[in-house]
């Protein structure tokens, strides 16, 4: 879908729940984003501000209540494999193997024995798992199941790729390298991702757009453009730009935390 | 082999002290008979094919009324876990059951199916159907949304959703409903056969104390253990073989 002048459009979004014991809670409150195709567009707020939620939106997993969603092939009604996602628990099938799990989506496209064979090989040397491929997820460590996953989504070819906090459960070295593969796999297939976080330096170094989300009711308070994600300094992170955009982020993630914090999260 | 032997220690210890406290005529031999007593009547009756036989019958009426819990008890729990007129209807009769002393039911099932075999299976496929619809409907609730999730992602519709992921996903607890249901099938089946007499391991228990051959009922009673660790063993066997990929059998 290259060359599509829409990435994901979304207008006046709200959205309500009820928990079982509490009071009718409004995770999103009229939200209205234009993402760019190609676009590596990050959510970024503090827990419980509904980042999770619209992403989830976007993927057709829950209704939209009020408001719309479109993307290249028209409006968001339930999941479909042009949206690919990635959950931080990393949700691979564990009684499949690596390559198990990442035929699974191929052969819902209808692709058959050697064929999907050698696509699924060569989406599992992408994320560098070479060798693995016939090891259960149980036996391999949680970066190695988060590559698995990136594999098993990505084989599909989605056009968009829709990532919540994928590596908040990794070590913090193991976090930095799968960060930076990212970037490296998404300058290659080009594809709209949409990256949620609670990590101010992870939007900072990957995002294009970083969209500051406020806590509850859920609003994008800010949108800033970062694009340090577009450079080749491999130390970019070091630089003195990167550590003032991460200062201004966090400034304006800051009352939000707190608030989020006084609503008893 | 070594780690066997280990493990078995302690029984044998228990032996020694048994068969020391008979030597020394610490107890009646007719309260607590001596293991060679008891292991010469085993032998008697491999011999002479009675265990075999009595072992086969209590088997055969264990494992049916098993199969049938699972048959019964696993779609059940899943029709529980997965549609919510059902669980409003189920669940308060399986919260009932489930404590419930399963055997006070035997003379129900006698009047109803008679003194032969067909009661007594009946009567185990009760006791053991709770325990088999209880793990799968926690199973089949405890799938992982976010496994669902990906699953629908990448195309599946709701049959396929339900054969190539929550059936899989769920299998290590029905297994775990199947393991605990086993030996309450056999504990069924033994506890009916004692309590209507005729063959099988529980009748031939209750012949021995009616006629006080006490070397017969302690005979029994390690046949009957032998069988049911026979049994337990197997099911484990198949649940490593069935979960390979899962996590209890692949330690990091």
């Amino acid at each position: 879908m290259t060359g599509s002048s829409i990435g994901i459009e979304i207008e006046g979004v709200t959205h309500g729940y009820t928990p079982r014991s509490g009071k009718p809670t409004v995770a999103l409150d009229n939200i209205s984003l234009s993402i760019r195709p190609n676009e590596f567009h990050a959510l970024l707020g503090p827990s419980g501000c509904g980042k999770s939620t619209l992403l989830f939106l976007i993927g057709g997993f829950q209704k939209i209540q009020q408001g719309r969603i479109r993307t290249a092939r028209g409006d968001v009604t339930a999941p479909g494999p042009d949206r690919g996602i990635v959950f931080q628990n990393f949700a691979l099938f564990p009684w499949k193997t690596v390559i198990e799990n990442v035929r699974y989506g191929l052969e819902k496209k209808g692709l058959k024995g050697s064929e999907a064979e050698a696509r699924a090989k060569h989406y599992i040397d992408l994320v560098h798992l070479t060798g693995f491929e016939r090891s259960y997820p149980a036996q391999l460590s949680g970066g190695m199941q988060q590559r698995a996953a990136i594999a098993r989504t990505l084989a599909i070819d989605p056009d968009i790729l829709l990532m919540d906090e994928p590596f908040g459960a990794l070590d913090a070295q193991t976090r930095r390298i799968m960060q930076e593969e990212l970037l490296a796999i998404w300058r290659r297939t080009s594809k709209t991702v949409v990256f949620v976080t609670h990590d101010v330096a992870e939007a900072v170094f990957l995002a294009d757009t970083i969209s500051v989300m406020s806590a509850r009711p859920g609003r994008i308070k800010r949108l800033v453009q970062a694009e340090f994600n577009r450079s080749d300094d491999p130390h970019i992170h070091k630089s003195p730009a990167f550590a003032d955009m991460v200062e201004q982020v966090w400034d304006m993630v800051r009352d939000e935390v707190d608030q989020a914090r006084m609503q008893g999260h | 082999m070594m780690r066997l032997l280990a493990r078995l220690s302690p029984i044998v210890v228990l032996l020694a002290v048994w068969e020391g406290a008979a030597l020394l005529h610490l107890v009646k031999p007719f309260l607590l008979p001596a293991p060679h007593v008891v292991a010469g009547r085993i032998w008697k009756d491999v011999i002479s094919g009675q265990f075999e036989m009595n072992a086969a019958l209590t088997l055969y009426r264990a494992l049916i009324g098993f199969a049938m819990a699972c048959l019964i008890g696993v779609p059940a729990g899943i029709l529980i876990a997965s549609d919510r007129f059902v669980r409003w209807f189920a669940e308060p009769l399986v919260s009932v059951g489930f404590p419930m002393p399963k055997i006070a039911f035997l003379p129900v099932f006698m009047l109803w199916f008679g003194v032969y075999d067909v009661s007594k299976i009946v009567m185990v496929c009760f006791a053991a159907v709770f325990a088999v619809v209880a793990a799968a409907e926690a199973g089949t609730r405890g799938v992982d949304k976010f496994m669902l999730w990906s699953a629908r992602a990448m195309g599946a519709g709701r049959y396929q959703l339900f054969r190539e992921v929550i059936l899989p996903a769920a299998m290590p607890q029905f297994l775990t409903g199947m393991q605990i249901a086993l030996p309450v099938s056999l504990i069924t089946a033994v506890a009916a056969e004692m309590l209507m007499g005729g063959a099988g391991l529980g009748g031939a228990m209750l012949a021995a104390g009616n006629y006080a051959d006490s070397p017969g009922v302690f005979s029994g009673i390690v046949q009957t253990s032998v069988v049911g660790l026979v049994a337990v063993a197997g099911m484990t066997a198949l649940r490593r073989r069935l979960l390979r990929w899962h996590p209890e059998f692949n330690p990091r």
